[in-house]
């Protein structure tokens, strides 16, 4: 059992890995990103890296769950994922794989909110051969209606084996609450009915396939041992007469909350549980209040907060506090939450939770917190760039983010930038009872919080 | 803190350092041009040295040291200080070893390295750290390993039978009663029993200088000279016959299943190279080319995914790549079904279903266990073997692209007697032939006697009980959108394996809240 002493940082790097040690180019990344964009509109970036015969594939495909606008559609950029690995006319599945064999390459692909994201991190001398196989299932895929719907019930079989997750169960049940009408109320597994009926939508995903899998959806990054020149040619070749579409997603705006909003799961088998979620800002390399947000949390509820030794150290109520904001192209929710001992001192630490974010409204944070904090950005950034598929993994972000690599740059300026006066006004602006969902885990008919 | 000058003391360091060399194992990994250095002091104890009555107190111990403080700093202090440097520590136990695993920006090295220091040598054991420590320790035995992830908890039930009765069965965190009755002296005397000199393996790896690793090595010779009595670790029994436990629990979607045998060899053996081959291609973990997914999942569309072990491999849903640090002596051989669908689930789904007893379950541990039985009486071709030695040649080495994970390998491969795993088993992958593979697998796996844990729900723990004692055929039930597609080699197939004998000879349900006694 691996027992980290970061681990209160996760959810924080995770929500901002695309930041980092300002060198003195002013550029963070202590690498080139160099980009190329074909005529049809097909980004293309390469980052050199020290890793001899190796390098990573990554290919960001800006549709995730966020572009499911449809009824009873939930789920289905996910579900295209697992169809992208069924084959086309030229490499059929067991073709694909043979390929992936002989390249011996880690190969997989996953969906998030924003985006989907197919990667292979192998044999650099292989590169030509990788970019052979992705391109052609990019443009020519092509299975059977009987493909389509065996590959519903592996979905399916992943939908439940995360059910046995509590907290993955009160998050889907979170965000169906907290949003209205943005495609955020749904998670990207989808809703289960949906899931359920995914067998049915067969002539929907050649329309999904047409609308996303396009060059201007679409980023190639290539990190490693190789050079720009190669990587721009076999995409050339490769990608060049990928064609454009023309497909917009309308994604609805979600309107403003008014009230505090409840969600509850009674599981007496699981501990307590409480997850307190925000609706903040949306992802931008130009608005600071994201990073501010970041900072705040680190601040006031990680292990060295005076909330975390309290609770945590002393009094032992709670066993572990977490705190951060998603980074996400639109507006989501900023969380903070406790796994709680006694259920019936879950009011009791919503109470100190608020009581401690009242005072980041009304009291300056200590500068030297401030300079630590954005220390401990730049360190642990600095420190996760040693292989190739970390670095290709934060420029992905970026790229899905905002459609530039160099957002990984711009982004971090910010932190730099961040002063406790805009702590104080971040705080005051999202921390407010009518943007609030609370959600509960406990052993009640009822979460039983205020 | 105290600013520490390496330098003039190099000569001290390096003469102490050889005096030492004999009895200190140090493993090296230098790398002039990284950013930070990493160090891992590899202890060889793990939770097999729980005193009865006390299973956990490796890990209560370990877990106490990294959530403490020293003799000079608390706990709360110690992440003050190293906050702005995001230096990070951790402790890892596994059954047989336990490593503690630090990681500094090459800035901060000076600054830092007293609280490695500090926590290895004279840790604080106050009374908060270890109350903290023991309060999580103990929800997890008694709730979240139940509650949290069926998966994990069919592979530790697994475990739990396998290892009946010997000092690998309990969990590293430990078991109910044995955590409870941990106290903070038991911490305090397991340190120094068992956390010495002589059992301790140094590894270092990143932007690092002599004269620090030099300062490093003779600052461990202050931990106890004491040789502590390791108990040998325990081994694996083997069932008569397939031994599946049922754990019922209320509301879960699906059936997760283990099954698994003991397995007579390690790292260690020359042999381990075939079965290498012979498991990649059977269920190369987390990858769609093994038998065992695309029979399951990709042509029937059972579940999420299906693979093979050959030895431990941690945290299998999170990780894509092993991971070092458990490296182990005891080994056994296992398949990995992840959650299949429950018979109340596809009634509710498919109206064509209404009838049927048993989810899918049953079928899926039978074409499981048909597709072992049927490479131990086939073998694999010389195509199909080629082709996964070529995979493995480049794939093997994707486990190593990091400097903490390269020096993690180097480290475990010690533990094993060799030099370089990854190096050592590629030069034995390619000498290997067909007939090696064929016959490793002949002579080390068998599908007659096994241990099978099945996670599921309450309304289908009977039945399906009841359908594995009596060996009833279990026809694959699917839904008509898919069966309507079928290809006539698979419904061939779905026949045979619908009547495919288990040697079944012991079923037992158990409720969620008695296992792990």
């Amino acid at each position: 059992m691996k027992t980290k002493f970061l681990s209160f940082l996760l959810l924080f790097v995770l929500a901002t890995s695309a930041v980092f040690s300002q060198k003195s180019s002013g550029k963070i990344l202590p690498f080139p990103i160099q980009q190329k964009q074909l005529a049809n509109g097909l980004n293309v970036v390469t980052v050199p890296f020290n890793s001899p015969g190796l390098a990573a594939l990554y290919i960001v495909v800006r549709a995730g769950s966020r572009e499911e606008v449809e009824v009873g559609k939930t789920g289905f950029a996910h579900f295209f994922e697992h169809m992208m690995f069924r084959g086309t006319e030229k490499y059929s599945k067991e073709a694909y794989d043979e390929v992936l064999k002989s390249i011996g390459a880690s190969a997989n692909a996953n969906t998030s909110l924003d985006r989907t994201v197919y990667h292979m991190t192998g044999n650099a001398a292989m590169l030509s051969k990788m970019f052979e196989v992705e391109a052609d299932r990019f443009q020519n895929l092509k299975y059977s209606q009987h493909d389509f719907k065996t590959e519903a019930g592996a979905v399916k079989g992943e939908y439940t084996k995360n059910s046995a997750s509590p907290p993955l169960q009160l998050n889907e049940k979170m965000m169906d609450t907290a949003f209205k009408n943005h495609t955020y109320k749904h998670t990207t597994m989808g809703f289960f009915k949906d899931v359920v009926d995914m067998p049915n939508q067969y002539d929907y995903s050649l329309t999904f396939f047409d609308r996303f899998y396009r060059p201007e959806y679409t980023t190639i990054i290539v990190v490693g041992d190789v050079k720009q020149d190669d990587v721009n040619s076999y995409a050339q070749k490769y990608f060049g007469n990928w064609k454009r579409g023309n497909y917009k997603p309308t994604i609805q705006t979600e309107p403003p909350q008014t009230e505090t909003k409840y969600v509850h799961i009674k599981n007496a088998a699981y501990p307590p549980y409480l997850r307190l979620g925000y609706r903040g800002p949306a992802f931008s390399d130009k608005e600071i209040d994201l990073p501010a947000i970041n900072i705040l949390s680190s601040i006031f509820f990680s292990e060295t907060s005076d909330l975390y030794q309290t609770l945590v150290v002393k009094e032992r109520r709670v066993r572990n506090i977490f705190a951060g904001a998603q980074s996400t192209r639109d507006p989501n929710l900023v969380s903070i939450g406790a796994s709680i001992v006694k259920a019936e001192d879950m009011q009791y630490v919503k109470d100190e939770i608020a009581k401690v974010l009242e005072t980041a409204k009304t009291t300056p944070v200590d500068a030297k917190k401030l300079a630590d904090t954005k220390s401990r950005i730049k360190y642990s950034f600095a420190m996760s760039l040693d292989n190739p598929d970390d670095i290709a993994g934060t420029v992905a972000q970026a790229v899905w983010l905002t459609g530039n690599p160099e957002t990984v740059n711009s982004f971090y300026g910010l932190f730099e930038q961040v002063t406790a006066q805009d702590i104080m006004r971040v705080a005051k602006k999202y921390f407010v009872p009518q943007s609030l969902t609370v959600a509960t885990i406990g052993p009640n008919d009822e979460g039983g919080v205020k | 803190m105290k600013k520490i000058k390496y330098g003039f003391l190099l000569l001290t360091f390096f003469m102490a350092a050889a005096l030492v060399a004999q009895s200190q194992q140090v493993i090296e990994l230098k790398q002039p041009l990284s950013n930070k250095i990493i160090i891992k002091l590899m202890f060889r104890n793990g939770s097999i040295t729980d005193s009865k009555g006390k299973e956990g107190l490796t890990y209560t111990t370990a877990r106490t040291i990294t959530s403490g403080g020293t003799s000079t700093m608390t706990n709360r202090q110690i992440r003050e200080f190293i906050y702005p440097m995001a230096a990070g520590y951790s402790s890892n136990v596994d059954k047989e070893v336990t490593t503690f695993t630090f990681e500094v920006h090459k800035d901060f090295l000076d600054k830092f390295y007293p609280v490695v220091k500090g926590l290895i040598l004279t840790p604080s054991f106050a009374d908060e750290d270890f109350k903290r420590v023991k309060l999580n320790q103990q929800n997890y035995v008694d709730q979240l390993v139940r509650a949290s992830q069926d998966e994990e908890y069919s592979k530790l039930a697994l475990e739990d039978l396998l290892f009946r009765g010997t000092n690998y069965q309990h969990m590293i965190l430990g078991t109910s009663p044995g955590v409870s009755s941990i106290t903070l002296d038991d911490v305090k005397q397991h340190y120094k029993n068992f956390f010495t000199q002589s059992n301790l393996t140094i590894g270092i790896a990143g932007n690092y200088t002599p004269a620090f690793l030099a300062q490093l090595r003779n600052d461990m010779q202050q931990l106890p000279a004491a040789k502590p009595a390791l108990p040998a670790p325990g081994a694996a029994t083997i069932p008569d016959g397939v031994h599946v436990e049922i754990v019922s629990k209320t509301d879960a979607l699906g059936s997760a299943i283990f099954t698994g045998a003991p397995l007579a060899i390690t790292r260690s053996s020359d042999d381990f190279a075939a079965l290498i081959v012979a498991n990649s291609y059977l269920g190369e973990h987390r990858k769609s080319y093994g038998r065992l997914m695309d029979k399951i999942r990709t042509v029937r569309s059972m579940n999420y995914g299906d693979y093979s072990y050959i030895e431990w491999y941690e945290n299998g849903g999170g990780n894509m790549l092993p991971v070092p640090g458990v490296p182990r002596s005891s080994n056994y051989f296992s398949l990995w079904i992840r959650p299949v669908q429950i018979a109340e689930g596809l009634k509710q789904q498919y109206t064509e279903l209404k009838d049927i007893n048993v989810g899918h379950a049953h079928f899926a541990l039978r074409l499981a266990i048909r597709e072992v039985d049927n490479l131990i009486k086939n073998g694999m071709t010389k195509d199909d073997f080629e082709k996964t030695r070529t995979f493995l040649r480049s794939y093997n080495k994707l486990y190593i692209q990091t400097p903490e994970k390269q020096l993690g390998f180097m480290m475990d491969s010690k533990f094993y007697g060799r030099n370089d795993y990854i190096k050592e088993m590629d030069a034995l992958i390619a000498k290997l032939t067909v007939d090696d593979v064929n016959r490793a697998i002949k002579k080390y796996w068998q599908v007659n006697n096994m241990y099978v844990t099945i996670i599921t729900d309450d309304s289908e723990a009977a039945p399906l009980a009841a359908a594995l004692q009596a060996n009833t055929p279990s026809p694959m039930s699917y839904s008509n959108l898919v069966k309507e597609g079928l290809p006539k080699d698979v419904v061939d197939e779905d026949a045979q394996v619908a009547n495919y004998k288990l040697n079944v000879k012991n079923v037992r349900i158990v409720d969620s809240k008695d296992t792990f006694k």
